[in-house]
């Protein structure tokens, strides 16, 4: 990660922008939306993604302390992902998400809540994610 | 319906919030997946190049291109990605730390 930023440092011209977007390492929520009501059903847990996203915490801060860039701004946004039925989110979780896991009480709770009549319904993953503006020096 | 990433758009917003203007820039994308985020820029762009390791990212950001955006793709990641110094505005890394 660090020779990723030393390249990028070498890439940018004076005066110009690197954003970095990364989630944080936080657990990421799960909602489930029926009709105009959001519940939350729980979680979704990592099983390694989280050392990935404090090493890249780490990495930004390396190259911060060490004067290669300033940090201009930073923020956090929530990044959702929607699925319109349990299946079909277990099944992105497979494909491209292989560390993911949802326990068992949470599928009981997404389970519960999607099983009513209404029509109109989404699950929800909610990812909080890291944004910054960095300059390079 | 197919799963959706961001339809509340929070990371396109934030980011043209970030970056501030892409009229004119020479922009740099590491990690652009399909074009998710390229798409929601690149028309304000003087020039970009968006690069992702994974070939079959790249080739559906071909696939799904709108006809009238010229966005440079190349299957590259950082590490092996070849350019001149000091040529880019903008870098986005885009979940690719």
């Amino acid at each position: 990660m660090g020779h990723a930023l030393e390249k990028i440092h070498r890439l940018l011209k004076p005066g110009s922008v690197l954003v970095d977007i990364h989630p944080t390492p936080e657990a990421t929520e799960i909602e489930v939306r029926v009709g105009a009501q959001m519940h939350t059903a729980g979680w979704l847990h990592e099983t390694d993604d989280y050392s990935d996203y404090a090493a890249a915490d780490e990495a930004l801060a390396k190259v911060v302390k060490s004067g290669l860039f300033a940090v201009e701004r930073e923020g956090t946004l929530s990044f959702a992902t929607y699925a319109d039925t349990l299946a079909e989110l277990r099944d992105y979780l497979t494909e491209g998400w292989e560390n993911a896991r949802i326990d068992e009480i949470t599928l009981a709770r997404i389970e519960e809540l999607t099983s009513t009549p209404e029509r109109d319904k989404d699950i929800i993953l909610r990812e909080r994610v890291r944004i910054a503006r960095l300059r390079p020096i | 319906m197919p799963i959706r990433l961001d339809p509340e758009d929070s990371e396109a917003t934030a980011l043209l919030d970030f970056a501030g203007s892409f009229a004119g820039k020479r922009v740099l994308e590491i990690g652009c997946g399909d074009g998710r985020l390229t798409w929601r820029y690149a028309r304000h762009a003087a020039r970009v190049v968006a690069i992702d390791p994974d070939e079959d990212e790249i080739k559906a950001a071909l696939e799904d291109r709108p006809p009238d955006l010229r966005v440079e793709f190349r299957a590259v990641g950082i590490a092996d990605y070849d350019a001149p110094d000091a040529i880019f505005d903008t870098v986005i890394l885009s979940w690719a730390l």
